[in-house]
């Protein structure tokens, strides 16, 4: 940090102070980096290379072996399908496509229709029920839905068996409906926050131009594509992808549910390493699953960035 | 009452039952906390019944029950201060200096939020047995500080981009030190991305199971940990405890969305989307 203190006499003392201030700018960028890098290098890079390392080593905590170099056997084994990780990964992608969609759809139509509701009496309370599903603790949201699910007990089954009379369903343990149980919890919770990038988009388009168009008289379609999605798309974009990642990483709520099961009805590629890690011990086998994870975020990652700079450079 | 006033209370009628219907679950629970286990268990469930304060009562007589509520408010304060304090800085020398390689570390930063939680835990384990650094606040901390980062840096680069470089210029000229531009002329400038980053970490952290599992332990855990672990007793679920310390735990993320509702938004999007809702 440069020493510039008490108040400058003159002009150009004042202007030397400042080369001053410039000269050292190397060192004020340095001590203002070095927190985060130490943090960034021991928690993050020396991992990932730890990672990366063992990728191609056969490892198992449970043995007692030491790590045996095996090359490229963990990556061959991916390919050929060991573990079934292979219906993993299109396990996840459905969960993500019809679990993103579902939320989509569902927080475009609930934000046209919170939309124009700032004079609500109570509007505040109201919004943050309908975002506490967010906040709440997925593990303890987990637990609960499968009370909710339970065939003998579950409040849902009583309100189904009213309404249709129909026989108790355990919908946590059948093939059948177990992955779709398990998307509605999911749906439940994430729903609000695309109602909230909803309400962002619609949020983002300027007053004048909707007056502009009523008094245009434009029909709705027109002022839906022409106005709206105009001004809306990048949020509403960037919701999407921020729900795609997240939902690909979807692993605090299922451990509580159905810990994968039935079968691997409900095992998601996070669950799969979780149990390969944590449970197995195969820490080679894992990480190098873990690579092929890091792969797909990265170019999730790079997808977003793509479209935050579309819409920097389009300046919406 | 005129045609347009009806439809009015209509409208807001329909918006009342939408948010009621993402509630009721956790109204449900709320409801559960205030039964007996056989009242809980009762077929058809009872919405009509007399509240008792026993699971509460029970709740306070559990044992660690004080250790693991001190954890969880320990690691997510500390550690999200910690998290917020370094950001700033590395926040502000991204958005003034723009010091080579700014881009690929920002890229960087975003890509370990954007990895499933196994993968990041997985080397860090390793590691943390290695040195012997399980299971010790410390450590955990500067975990959980870690990765509180890439969220903070982004929401507060976007905040600092959007202060002028004239205030720093202006602060220098008149003999102020860095110092004192960075902490007294431009950091009083940012002060919701300081909040949006310091309630949208710290719901992460007083939400997080996986890595206070993992590396964590005994003498680390917090309610998350006990809600996961504690489940069963007596040869069932535990559903009295289940209802009642989630009650407890789900109020402080409320207060904080009902109090810092406009930065909601800011917090929820890594600060990519600014504005109100």
């Amino acid at each position: 940090m440069t020493a510039v203190s008490g108040s400058p006499r003159s002009s150009r003392l004042r202007r030397t102070r400042v080369a001053q201030a410039l000269d050292n700018r190397g060192t004020l960028i340095a001590t203002l980096l070095v927190p985060v890098l130490i943090f960034f290098v021991l928690f993050n890079t020396i991992p990932t290379l730890w990672l990366l390392g063992l990728s191609f080593y056969n490892y198992s905590l449970t043995s007692g072996s030491p790590p045996s170099f095996v090359g490229f056997r963990n990556f061959i084994q991916i390919f050929n399908n060991r573990n079934n990780i292979w219906a993993d990964l299109s396990r996840t992608f459905t969960f993500v496509v019809f679990g993103v969609g579902i939320q989509t759809v569902l927080g475009l139509a609930l934000g046209f229709l919170f939309w124009g509701s700032k004079e609500m009496p109570g509007r505040r309370v109201a919004l943050t029920m309908l975002f506490t599903p967010m906040v709440l603790t997925p593990v303890a949201t987990g637990t609960f839905f499968r009370f909710i699910y339970d065939p003998d007990f579950g409040v849902l089954n009583v309100i189904l068996h009213g309404l249709f009379s129909t026989r108790p369903i355990n919908f946590l343990s059948e093939p059948g409906t177990a992955f779709w149980a398990v998307l509605a919890v999911d749906c439940w919770m994430w729903t609000p926050f695309m109602i909230l990038m909803a309400l962002a988009a619609l949020g983002s388009v300027p007053k004048a131009e909707l007056e502009a168009a009523e008094v245009d008289r434009l029909p709705w379609r027109k002022r839906l594509t022409l106005v709206i999605w105009h001004h809306g798309k990048f949020i509403l974009m960037l919701g999407i992808l921020l729900r795609t990642i997240d939902s690909f990483k979807t692993l605090d709520l299922i451990i509580p549910l159905t810990k994968g099961g039935p079968g691997q009805e409900t095992r998601l590629v996070a669950m799969e390493v979780n149990k390969q890690a944590f449970e197995s011990f195969n820490m080679g086998w894992s990480s190098a699953y873990s690579v092929l994870l890091l792969l797909i975020s990265i170019a999730m990652t790079s997808v977003f960035i793509f479209i935050l700079n579309l819409r920097r450079r389009r300046g919406a | 009452m005129n045609g347009r006033g009806f439809r009015q209370h209509l409208y807001y009628a329909a918006l009342w039952l939408v948010a009621l219907f993402f509630f009721a679950p956790v109204a449900w629970i709320v409801l559960s906390s205030f039964k007996t286990r056989e009242q809980i268990l009762a077929v058809p469930p009872k919405l009509i019944f007399v509240p008792t304060l026993a699971n509460y009562t029970d709740l306070l007589s559990r044992q660690g029950l004080l250790l693991q509520v001190f954890n969880s408010i320990f690691l997510s304060v500390v550690a999200v201060c910690v998290a917020v304090v370094v950001s700033f800085l590395a926040a502000f020398c991204f958005s003034r200096f723009k010091p080579k390689g700014t881009d690929f570390l920002m890229f960087l930063l975003l890509s370990i939020r954007m990895l499933p939680g196994p993968a990041v835990i997985l080397p860090v384990y390793l590691m943390y047995a290695g040195f012997g650094w399980k299971d010790n606040h410390f450590w955990l901390v500067m975990f959980y500080a870690m990765f509180s980062i890439p969220f903070s840096v982004w929401i507060l680069k976007g905040f600092l981009d959007g202060v002028s470089v004239r205030f720093d210029e202006t602060g220098l000229v008149n003999g102020g030190s860095w110092f004192h531009v960075i902490f007294r002329v431009v950091m009083p400038q940012v002060k919701p991305g300081l909040i949006a980053a310091f309630i949208f970490n710290m719901i992460f952290v007083w939400n997080e199971f996986l890595f206070n599992f993992i590396i964590g332990g005994v003498s680390t855990q917090n309610i998350p940990y006990a809600l996961a672990v504690g489940t069963y007793s007596d040869g069932g679920v535990n559903w009295t405890f289940i209802a009642s310390m989630t009650t407890i735990y789900v109020i402080p993320p409320i207060l904080f969305i009902y109090f810092f509702q406009k930065y909601l938004l800011v917090g929820m999007t890594f600060g990519t989307v600014r504005g109100e809702v």
